[in-house]
């Protein structure tokens, strides 16, 4: 059994009695394929985006069931024909894996790779001809590790 | 030389274009469904049209699940088609 939903947009031209009858008719083609009816969303009536049938206005339904993968087919072959529902949609409503999102672990790799690049450009480009004149006043001790590698960045340059 | 080499670590400013936008949904329980159309309306440029990812910053399977919202949310008439 899989959890579905129907939504039904009504006309808002027939009456009140009308509509809980295309209501009770759409459950019923639910229950007669073997599907749960559970609780159904009212939204009652709403001003359409677009205009359907030279209508502006329709009532909002979602109705929620648990049924077998062959019920949505069906029901949809018989809500098609129905009259006076200007849109009708059936969807799954369990096992939305798009709507759930448990990547937080992906969030730390992400920073790391910016931050590698960065670190790296300054050293590349220095320019190395402004160095000998202030070396005098800096540690002695870090030239004898790192004069190297700078060697190689003036040659480079040059 | 050591010199040379404070000079290396100074902090250069790297002129960033624009600040990388993170997708919103993504490491939270950020629901996409078609029905909250007050939600699906910031992925929606002022005509109706769905905005790309570069605009939105959302990251691709994200991206998917509201496109299909939208276009459902369109069929049932809850957005529009093109507004003008």
């Amino acid at each position: 059994m899989n959890k579905y939903e129907l939504a039904l947009v009504l006309s808002a031209k027939i009456d009140d009695d009308a509509r809980a009858d295309l209501l009770e008719k759409a459950k019923g083609y639910i229950s007669r394929y073997d599907g749960v009816v559970g609780q159904t969303e009212t939204w009652g009536k709403r001003r359409l985006a677009y205009e359907i049938a030279h209508q502006r206005e329709g009532f909002y339904y979602f109705i929620h069931f648990d049924a077998e993968p062959s019920c949505p087919a069906e029901v949809e072959s018989h809500v098609r024909i129905m009259d006076n529902v200007l849109r009708y949609l059936i969807v799954r409503t369990d096992s939305d894996e798009l709507f759930i999102s448990p990547e937080a672990e992906e969030a730390p790799k992400a920073e790391q790779a910016e931050e590698a690049p960065v670190a790296e450009a300054p050293a590349e480009e220095a320019p190395a001809e402004e160095a000998p004149a202030e070396t005098a006043e800096e540690a002695p001790a870090a030239e004898t590790e790192e004069a190297p590698a700078e060697e190689n960045t003036a040659e480079a340059a040059e | 030389m050591a010199e040379n080499q404070e000079r290396t670590f100074t902090p250069r400013k790297r002129i960033q274009r624009k600040r990388r936008k993170v997708c919103i949904f993504c490491g939270k329980d950020n629901v996409i469904n078609y029905k909250d159309t007050a939600k699906l309306r910031r992925f929606v440029s002022e005509r109706g049209k769905i905005l790309p990812r570069r605009v939105t910053g959302n990251c691709a399977r994200h991206q998917r699940a509201i496109t299909l919202a939208v276009k459902r949310a369109r069929h049932l008439a809850l957005m529009p088609y093109v507004d003008d």
